[in-house]
């Protein structure tokens, strides 16, 4: 159970002697509930008992409990009651707890005695406190509650990742030799490491094999079986990654395979 | 260049005629010895881990000290410890096996946290504090720890930060028919053969300044970067948190060195494709759903798929 507000209260302003008035309980709880159980009332020694009244709604936002108790004095004076307690298990915690509502002095005099609310100002302050602790309590839960929602949706287990296979190339219809010769002439025109790449790309295409593959890769491909493609393959890998005072002697071993290739 | 990873291929072949088959196991400690790295090998009981670890020492002719972690170990069992000579009056050190250069690390889960922190600290750091005293590790000093994933019970699971401290990480396999075959035949009615010295430490020493050295073109440090990005931006479900930049580091040292097997002095993309499981796997924190996927080695192998080479 949520207790939201727990109130002691007068309903006279000026009780006079022998003249009935009454005090009003008033709980609020977020549960729908019939009734409450385990509310202590005070022991009310120094006024006359005639009777008590309680009703209990529920509404959409929870349980509204008053229970209005009417009493009389017989003689002047100040009187205090005591708070009205509660005991029940909090649902935000699950722990037992118990609530107490504020004290009321009621000061019962002669003609013209006013009951003087009783909440002196520690009272006021505490009142305050707990108001603003409960409205921070409940802003961190609205906060934890989309906290988690956002956290669930973000967790919920995304399809499984595609596996990449690369499905088998076909094979190009074009002549190997055309495709060697132009390899070697690119590289030829263009000595370099981009020159070499481009080589290299030439020929992947030509064992029907991307760029996106590693040379072992490719080189497990049926139209790369040839000893010589083979090693064309391992120059312009050299020729693609070696370092730069080495790339001229890779280009050079390139273009050498290649020349031999499409002798 | 031209002999280049020579070197280090005599000591792959010493241990390939002691280790049969397991040339994942043979790769992964020689990139670890390349590297300066260590090396953190999991896998069943009777897979010639320890044995692998062993002829690598033996065939370096170093220093080589095996520690069985226990939950009783403590880390004075380790780094060493100061007693007190009543003769001299005065406190001495006594050094503890970690000053070796190849320290077996025999089931490192199986001792609790400040013990493996005192070994892990040895490895970040190359030295060991005892009392008032640093003293410098041996050069090349280089870890090799073990795990059975097989048995939990009463183990401590490395924690995230130690497990970076490993440069990679190999799960041993079982051998093929053919392996346990040669297996049977070689150490059925004898010891294992022992590896004699075919390398000396000063070689050791030379061959990793030659994998620093080692070309590493920009379009492969971009890759590198986007295989170590990628784990942790896939918002793959079976991924709680990617790679830590240190990963990053370990495929290249792991990349060149890689070359530096395949006698290149240039690395090429199949050598960083290759390294990047060894790398990754332990830096990864993958969740319970990684079982259902395939297991770690699966996903990862599906994440390195999408990254384009170069």
């Amino acid at each position: 159970m949520t207790v939201t507000q727990l109130t002691l209260a007068s309903d006279a302003a000026t009780p006079h002697i022998e003249v009935p008035f009454h005090l009003i309980i008033t709980a609020h709880v977020r549960q729908r509930v019939a009734e409450l159980d385990n509310l202590d009332l005070p022991i009310l020694a120094e006024l006359e008992l005639l009777g008590s009244e309680r009703t209990t709604v529920a509404s959409r936002s929870g349980s509204t409990y008053r229970e209005t108790i009417t009493v009389v004095a017989h003689h002047s004076g100040a009187i205090t009651i005591a708070p009205v307690t509660l005991d029940a298990v909090d649902a935000r915690d699950g722990k037992a707890k118990r609530y107490f509502s504020n004290s009321l002095t009621i000061q019962v005099a002669g003609p013209g005695a006013a009951i003087v609310a009783a909440d002196d100002a520690w009272q006021g302050m505490r009142a305050l406190a707990e108001a603003l602790l409960r409205l921070l309590v409940i802003v961190i839960g609205i906060v934890g509650v989309v906290f988690l929602i956002v956290a669930l949706i973000r967790r919920r287990p995304s399809p499984p990742v595609p596996v990449v296979t690369l499905a088998p190339a076909k094979p190009i219809a074009r002549d190997p030799k055309v495709a060697l010769q132009e390899a070697l002439e690119t590289l030829r025109r263009e000595r370099t490491r981009a020159g070499a790449m481009r080589a290299r790309s030439i020929v992947r295409r030509m064992v029907g094999a991307s760029d996106a593959e590693t040379l072992a890769d490719v080189l497990q491909r049926p139209l790369a079986a040839d000893p010589s493609l083979r090693d064309l393959l391992r120059a312009l890998e050299r020729a693609g990654f070696t370092y730069d005072a080495d790339l001229n002697v890779a280009v050079a071993a390139a273009i050498a395979q290649l020349e031999r290739m499409t002798r | 260049m031209s002999t280049i990873g020579s070197g280090p291929a005599i000591v792959t072949r010493a241990l390939q005629r002691t280790i049969v088959g397991q040339e994942g196991v043979i790769e992964g400690l020689l990139l670890g010895l390349l590297c300066s790295g260590h090396v953190l090998l999991e896998g069943p009981p009777g897979l010639a881990k320890t044995l692998a670890c062993r002829s690598l020492a033996d065939a370096l002719h170093g220093e080589f000290k095996r520690i069985q972690f226990t939950p009783d170990l403590l880390p004075s069992d380790i780094v060493g410890t100061r007693i007190f000579d009543q003769r001299e009056s005065a406190f001495t050190t006594v050094r503890g096996p970690i000053f070796a250069n190849v320290v077996l690390a025999d089931e490192i889960n199986r001792a609790p946290a400040k013990v493996q922190s005192a070994l892990l600290e040895a490895m970040q750091e190359r030295q060991v504090t005892i009392g008032p005293q640093t003293h410098p590790l041996p050069d090349p000093f280089i870890v090799m720890a073990t795990m059975n994933p097989l048995d939990s019970e009463g183990t401590y699971a490395l924690p995230v930060a130690q497990m970076d401290r490993f440069l990679l990480k190999v799960d041993v396999g079982y051998p093929s028919r053919n392996d346990e075959l040669a297996i049977l035949e070689r150490f059925a009615i004898a010891d294992a053969p022992v590896v004699g010295p075919v390398a000396t430490l000063d070689q050791v020493r030379e061959w990793r300044a030659q994998a620093h050295s080692v070309h590493l073109d920009d379009a492969l440090k971009r890759y590198i970067v986007e295989l170590v990005v990628i784990t942790r931006e896939a918002q793959h479900p079976t991924i709680d948190y990617g790679a830590s930049p240190r990963a990053t580091l370990a495929i290249a040292n792991l990349a060149r060195a890689k070359a530096l097997l395949e006698q290149r002095d240039y690395a090429v993309p199949d050598d960083v494709r290759s390294v990047a499981p060894l790398a990754l796997r332990h830096r990864i924190g993958f969740n319970f759903r990684v079982t259902a996927e395939g297991g770690p080695s699966r996903v990862l192998e599906q994440l390195i798929a999408k990254v384009p080479t170069p």
